[in-house]
């Protein structure tokens, strides 16, 4: 494995810069956001914990032009490809899950393709736990595995760097120049910082009788005609935050617009919880009640995907607790239908 | 990188005739600027330019090249404006989405139609398919309902129909006029006594969710496989490839994986019938 001085990480962005466009976040009171790199500036913070938004934010864009006026072309282009910075594992997680719906299924989203296309994905270890962490419920470690370009753990006055992929690897021969070797005291100390951040996140689980993934099987089935829906739907505002802010939800709305001589088909993220989500236009809904979209966003998560993909679309990130008006809360959620309470 | 084609893009299509069927529902009939091929029960996406779109179920013989007919009941926002549509005027349409009637499994066999009110639309379509392939099956037979005989679809064409010797048909309305001569009550009454072997037979049911409801219920008990029972699962389909999420039924999504379901694909997820 290499080693990066922060000096040198910097001059790598610097020269990055050239060919991507870099986000990294940035720490705003006790929240950490996605911008934009120009210089490496004072908010800056790499590691830490998660960002507020969604990698996904990147890649299946919030709201996008996906067709104009019958041509045939694919409107949205972008100047540079996305370089992004300081990614953790659950979100690598969560592009699992994209990348299967939009890349793997029977037919390709050119969109979300042509927004990963040569993309560059520089991840790092996560060197805290926040309360709403746990990623290892899920069986996701605080450090990233796979699915990255590099990952970074931060040691000493710089980063182990870890090669994920080949174009990491171009990466890392391009710019030899600036790295090194990394020594051998370091691979221990990374692993100390690791083990920290997993005792952090045991702890949350813990606390919050979170149940492993383990335990997930049938969950649903068996929670079906349970009342833990209609209880914990109870406080809900349909806001949607859960959807938008979740790393594997993917569903849009696709609707048009036109002025006096363009025409102009959008798709925007949708929410399932949303009322006339499944409704057809004559009227008839499946899921007319709260409690019983509050249930299908988690058969969603933990029958369908599990089923279709092997994979729990759900990514311990935390990040819909957090979101909910309501104080909706999956730890809870799933505690009760693992403990059928 | 690999050239996907744009999924979302509608195709320019002309409007060359309107027919009114009903008082809610239009027949329009469409000539897409780029070629168009479709398996009956497919379905495309209409688009109406600047309003949306919406999924709908052609009517048409497959095997019409050139000319694509879609049969609407004016329910929502999109359907409105289709109802007011002229020939001359310009529409999009994608697609054709999904997975139709597997017709090719229906070889030596009896088929049974079962259709009810709007639901004769996509029927219309299946049924000159099995006409063109008339050779290959057993016997035809079609069971078709509606609320009155004024709600009656494609009744000249019916007429037609009821003369082959290749199709046993039979049709009933909820409730008669003095014109009527038919039989009078829902779909299921006209289900039983056919001359058909229902072990081995298949059946196709398309309708308001209440009437697939019933029949599939009736059709069971009379001894139809759950194999061999296929049904038009009506769900929210809009992106038609399994990515917008609005269709899941279970495991599927309707618009790749249906809108055709033999029964015993769906009949263990909730709220199928709504």
């Amino acid at each position: 494995m290499q080693y990066i001085f922060s000096s040198n990480f910097t001059k790598l962005l610097e020269n990055l810069k050239n060919d991507y466009e870099i986000y990294i976040p940035v720490k705003k009171g006790e929240q950490r956001f996605y911008k934009k790199y120009i210089d490496f500036t004072d908010d800056i913070v790499i590691g830490e914990v998660r960002a507020f938004e969604p990698l996904k934010s990147f890649f299946f864009r919030a709201r996008e032009i996906v067709a104009e006026n019958f041509k045939s072309d694919i409107p949205h282009t972008i100047q540079k490809p996305f370089c992004i910075v300081g990614v953790k594992a659950c979100d690598l997680k969560g592009f699992k899950i994209q990348n299967y719906v939009f890349m793997n299924q029977d037919y390709q989203d050119p969109f979300y393709i042509k927004m990963c296309e040569n993309n560059l994905i520089i991840s790092i270890d996560c060197t805290l736990a926040i309360g709403t962490c746990f990623c290892l419920a899920l069986n996701v470690k605080p450090y990233p595995q796979e699915n990255f370009d590099i990952n970074l753990s931060m040691v000493g006055e710089g980063f182990i760097v870890e090669v994920g992929s080949q174009k990491g690897q171009n990466l890392v021969e391009k710019y030899s120049f600036l790295f090194e070797e990394e020594k051998k005291e370091f691979i221990s100390q990374r692993d100390q910082q690791r083990e920290k951040v997993i005792k952090a996140v045991e702890k949350n689980i813990r606390e919050n009788k979170i149940p492993y993934q383990d335990s997930f099987k049938g969950i649903i089935e068996r929670g079906y005609e349970s009342n833990i829906w209609a209880d914990e739907a109870n406080n809900c505002v349909e806001c949607g935050a859960c959807n938008t802010i979740c790393p594997t939800c993917h569903c849009f709305l696709l609707y048009d617009q036109k002025d006096e001589n363009r025409m102009a088909r959008l798709r925007i993220w949708d929410s399932c919880m949303i009322k006339d989500y499944a409704q057809v236009a004559g009227g008839a809904n499946p899921r007319p009640e709260l409690w019983m979209r509050l249930r299908n966003r988690f058969e969603k998560k933990f029958d369908f995907f599990p089923k279709v993909a092997n994979l729990y679309a759900c990514t311990g990130c935390g990040r819909c607790i957090s979101a909910c008006p309501a104080k909706i809360d999956i730890r809870k959620i799933l505690n009760r239908l693992v403990n059928n309470a | 990188m690999h050239k996907i084609k744009n999924p979302y893009r509608p195709i320019k299509a002309e409007i060359t005739e309107v027919i009114s069927e009903t008082p809610t529902i239009k027949t329009i009939k469409i000539e897409p600027k780029e070629p168009i091929t479709f398996e009956t029960g497919q379905f495309v996406e209409l688009t109406i330019p600047g309003i949306g779109e919406a999924p709908f179920t052609p009517s048409s013989r497959p095997a019409m090249k050139g000319i694509m007919e879609l049969t609407v009941m004016r329910v929502g926002k999109v359907t409105e404006k289709i109802h007011e549509l002229k020939k001359g005027d310009i529409v999009g349409v994608r697609g054709p989405f999904g997975r139709g009637y597997p017709i090719d499994k229906f070889k030596g066999k009896e088929i049974l139609v079962v259709g009810g009110g709007c639901g004769f639309a996509p029927l219309r379509s299946l049924m000159y398919e099995l006409f063109d392939r008339s050779g290959e099956f057993k016997k035809l037979f079609f069971r078709g309902g509606c609320k009155t005989p004024q709600e009656l679809l494609y009744r000249s064409e019916i007429d037609d129909w009821a003369k082959r010797k290749d199709l046993d048909i039979k049709l009933t309305v909820d409730k008669g006029d003095s014109g009527w001569e038919g039989n009078v009550g829902v779909v299921t009454t006209i289900l039983g006594d056919l001359d058909m072997d229902y072990e081995s037979g298949i059946a196709i049911v398309c309708g308001p969710p209440v009437m697939m409801k019933f029949s599939t219920k009736k059709l069971l008990d009379m001894g139809f496989r759950e194999e061999n029972v296929y049904l038009s699962m009506e769900k929210n389909m809009s992106c038609g490839i399994g990515k917008c999420g609005h269709c899941r039924l279970g495991i599927y999504y309707a618009c790749k994986d249906g809108p055709v379901f033999s029964y015993d694909k769906v009949k263990d997820f909730s709220n199928i019938w709504e």
